[in-house]
């Protein structure tokens, strides 16, 4: 934690500014996220981080991102990774390919969360068909420990395939209490999804 | 390994604050409204406590007899002040555990949500607009946590991290050089917080952290001076506080 | 070709098979005690983390392989020295085993799977005791601060001339706290004497050594760079040239011309229970050359197994290029018919057939699978899947 914080304090002090807050996002239809054609309309408020970490990625918190953390996989292309590598040279992440079934969602999450975040220990728990946002898609749920803070974490997602796009929203927070406490939110963010 | 790792992190922190200037940054929350409960009994957790030096480099030399002193002190100094708060401190009982994973858990936890208040309510630049609007200091680790065998009876649970590098002869002479050129420099390192978690609700109802803390707590009295500095705006502490330093 | 050559620069390296006499081992001092400053720091961090660690989710706690971990380490070091030595394994699927200064030893899952035989586990085993028992956590230790004493000065010196010293003090960081050359050949040297000494054969050391260089080419191949980058030693690399390495292990190997029997079959069922594990965490690192690579290795171990065949299979599926999917679709059949009873091999079989457009075969497999686990974790998406 005393590494991260002190990343924060060195981008915090070089980068400071109002291009970079974290802004509010307010109950109502948000456009665009993830800067793509992705739309929902959140029944509460969430905080969306200046943070990306991907073209086409965006990042709603409450608590800050490590306690709770929606994310906006905004249409990843056939041939496009989830998120940007922090090693593409040694540790490439997989990537979209074609024909993919709702079934290789949560197996593409699944690796690129090993190769990029080190996560050794991670499960996939339950898989079901769902309509997002109209499409045929899968929900599922997981659970993982990431190797720097080994805080065991559940995650719950929905996604789908639109052409050759992938469009997935993932929620994850700590086990303890948080994961209960705003799941309720995101699932009902999740029904109003529009691609 | 996790002691190479953590080298590693702290080697990269040091080199990360070559060029970091000094920040404006908070240091205190505290839950408002919020008072001690009279007589309060509190369950201070297994602290974290890392003391060595600075190489020149800034990386830690991690020194066992300088942690041994600064646990043995610091936990000396949490008695004496507390008892003069009218508090009672016990040390958390392992031995009453019989869950040691989940309260392994738990120490991440709080060190995770410790790291997010200072990330994102500390750092001004740096707010969660539905935090700061309410202006408020709205933080929990979750009513779950009276489940963690050994609290039962207590009304409070002290959570205590500190981390000190102190600066090697190298290290100072690097700063003076450093800031003939123009380039910040610091000289040791000494990061602590505390929090406390209100046990009936789970609710963080205070949280003092520090990235400049002050004492020296490989000895007795530097050891009071920096509790009294992690105790910083201790819920119906402050005069006892002030009057101790 | 390059294993070609390897092969001969080793066979010529071994030369011709000297007299045996097993090499006298270094009087053992136990129940150590730190003395100086920095020795006393190392081991109270290093306590403080096995404190932590012991506690982890990331420990595995199947106790037959805990008992054949020790048993191995024993074997190869021998009673005195291994009874105070507390063994962690723990699920990370790289290939690595540490020793703290205080007697705890780490050793990854991923060098379960890498190691081909009982004596090649211990032979990875006995090298990091022996850099325990030579005290060179410490000397390391007093080296990294040295390296990191230049990295500030770097960083100065970037502020000066206004340089963006940042990719080079990660690139510094990178070599931190590896052992220097002289260490590694020291403990490498006394590795080799505990195995000699040890009822398995000394040469495991260099073969283990030579597999792990083959499959770092293999996983470069695979993503399109060049092979061998690491043989020729770089400025800040620590380890003596990998090649350079294998060639002097299998020299001092060859020295103790001491046969034994590596334990091919022992290893295999010592990490039988947790080897569906071991298979399904490397196959997820997104790594096919090094994957298929290790996979080929324990199949000329043991054959091409229904269990490595199935983990073949889903390689293949993962990596899903269309060729990808008709080559697992085959493995997938090949693990049925080699008698693989895992429900997850239809599964595979299935989704491969699908995605390469045979639906209704694939539907087939598909409804075999939630025949065969009703109750699967992803049954109802399954179930969607045969109702498209």
């Amino acid at each position: 934690m005393t590494k991260r914080l002190l990343i924060t304090a060195a981008l915090a002090a070089t980068l400071a500014g109002p291009a970079l807050a974290n802004s509010l996002v307010a109950p109502g239809p948000v456009p665009r996220i993830a800067r793509s054609t992705l739309s929902a309309v959140p029944g509460t408020e969430w905080n969306r981080l200046s943070a990306r970490g991907g073209k086409n990625v965006e990042i709603w918190t409450l608590d800050g991102d490590e306690l709770n953390k929606v994310t906006f996989y905004g249409g990843v292309l056939v041939g496009d990774t989830l998120f940007r590598a922090a090693d593409r040279k040694n540790a490439p992440l997989p990537k979209v390919t074609p024909n993919m079934l709702i079934t290789d969602i949560p197996a593409l999450l699944e690796s690129s969360y090993r190769s990029q975040y080190n996560t050794t220990q991670m499960s996939i728990d339950s898989q079901e068909p769902t309509l997002v946002a109209g499409h045929k898609g899968i929900k599922f749920t997981y659970s993982f420990v990431r190797q720097d803070d080994e805080l065991q974490r559940k995650g719950e997602a929905v996604g789908a395939f639109v052409g050759d796009r992938l469009y997935l929203v993932s929620y994850e927070a700590p086990a303890i209490h948080f994961f209960d406490k705003d799941v309720a939110s995101f699932r009902q963010l999740a029904t109003t999804l529009k691609f | 390994m996790k002691m190479i790792a953590f080298l590693r992190a702290a080697i990269v922190a040091a080199a990360m604050l070559v060029s970091a200037p000094v920040l404006a940054q908070e240091k205190t929350g505290l839950k408002p409204g919020f008072a001690l409960a009279p007589n309060a009994r509190i369950v201070l957790m297994r602290p974290s406590i890392k003391v060595g030096a600075q190489s020149t480099g800034g990386m830690f030399e991690p020194n066992a007899d300088w942690t041994a002193q600064a646990r043995d002190n610091i936990g000396k100094a949490l008695q004496s002040t507390q008892v003069r708060l009218g508090n009672r401190v016990t040390p958390y009982d392992d031995a009453a555990g019989n869950d040691p994973v989940l309260l392994g858990q738990y120490q991440n936890l709080f060190k995770t949500l410790a790291g997010s208040v200072i990330e994102f309510q500390f750092f001004p630049g740096n707010r969660l607009p539905t935090k700061v609007r309410k202006g408020k200091f709205n933080w929990s680790i979750g009513q779950e946590v009276t489940r963690l065998p050994g609290l039962a009876g207590a009304d409070y649970a002290l959570f205590i991290n500190t981390e000190d590098h102190y600066g090697s002869a190298g290290r100072k002479a690097l700063q003076i050089f450093g800031a003939m050129a123009g380039v910040g420099i610091k000289s040791g390192l000494h990061i602590g917080y505390a929090g406390l978690i209100d046990l009936k609700t789970g609710e963080l109802v205070w949280l003092n952290a520090d990235q400049q803390m002050g004492g020296d707590v490989r000895d007795a009295v530097g050891a009071t001076k920096r509790v009294n500095q992690l105790l910083e705006g201790f819920p119906a502490a402050s005069t006892a506080v002030a009057s101790a330093r | 070709m390059r294993f070609a050559r390897l092969a001969l620069l080793l066979a010529a390296a071994a030369g011709p098979a000297a007299a045996k006499s097993p090499p006298p081992l270094p009087t053992y001092t136990p129940a150590y005690e730190p003395s100086t400053v920095d020795e006393r720091g190392l081991w109270g961090e290093a306590d403080e983390e096995e404190r932590k660690l012991r506690d982890s989710p990331l420990v595995v706690r199947d106790e037959t392989v805990n008992a054949y971990v020790r048993r191995v380490f024993c074997t190869t070091v021998g009673q005195d020295r291994c009874k105070p030595v507390r063994i962690y394994v723990v699920e990370v699927p790289r290939f690595n085993a540490m020793m703290a200064p205080n007697g705890m030893m780490v050793v990854w899952s991923g060098l379960l799977l890498r190691a081909r035989s009982e004596a090649e586990l211990g032979a990875v085993l006995g090298h990091e005791f022996a850099h325990f028992e030579l005290r060179h956590g410490l000397a390391a230790f007093k080296r990294a601060r040295n390296i990191s004493d230049a990295l500030s000065w770097i960083g100065v010196a970037g502020g000066l001339s206004g340089v963006n010293t940042f990719g080079l003090q990660w690139a510094l960081i990178g070599s931190f706290y590896r052992f220097n050359r002289d260490q590694e050949r020291q403990a490498d040297e006394l590795g080799l004497k505990y195995l000699a000494a040890s009822p398995y054969p000394a040469g495991a050391m260099p073969e283990l050594w030579t597999h792990v260089m083959a499959e770092d080419d293999a996983t470069k191949v695979a993503r399109g760079r060049k092979p061998r980058q690491h043989y020729s030693a770089g400025f800040f690399d620590t380890h003596p040239t990998d090649l350079d390495r294998a060639v002097t292990l299998t020299k001092l190997a060859a020295k103790y011309g001491d046969s034994g029997d590596a334990a091919f079959a022992g290893h295999r069922t010592g990490v039988t229970p947790v080897l569906p594990m071991l298979l399904a965490d490397q196959i997820k690192l997104n790594d096919f050359g090094g994957t298929d690579y290790i996979l080929g290795q324990l199949a000329q171990s043991s054959g091409w197994t229904s269990d490595l065949l199935f983990a073949r299979a889903e390689l293949y599926r993962a990596r899903g290029n269309p060729r990808d999917l008709v080559t697992a679709a085959g493995f997938y059949g090949d693990a049925i018919r080699a008698g693989c009873t895992a429900p997850e091999a239809r599964r595979g079989l299935g989704l491969s057939l699908m995605r390469s457009g045979l639906a209704s075969d694939g539907r087939t497999a598909l409804a075999e699978y939630l025949q065969l686990k009703p109750d699967a974790a992803d049954a109802k998406a399954i179930q969607a899947l045969l109702a498209n």
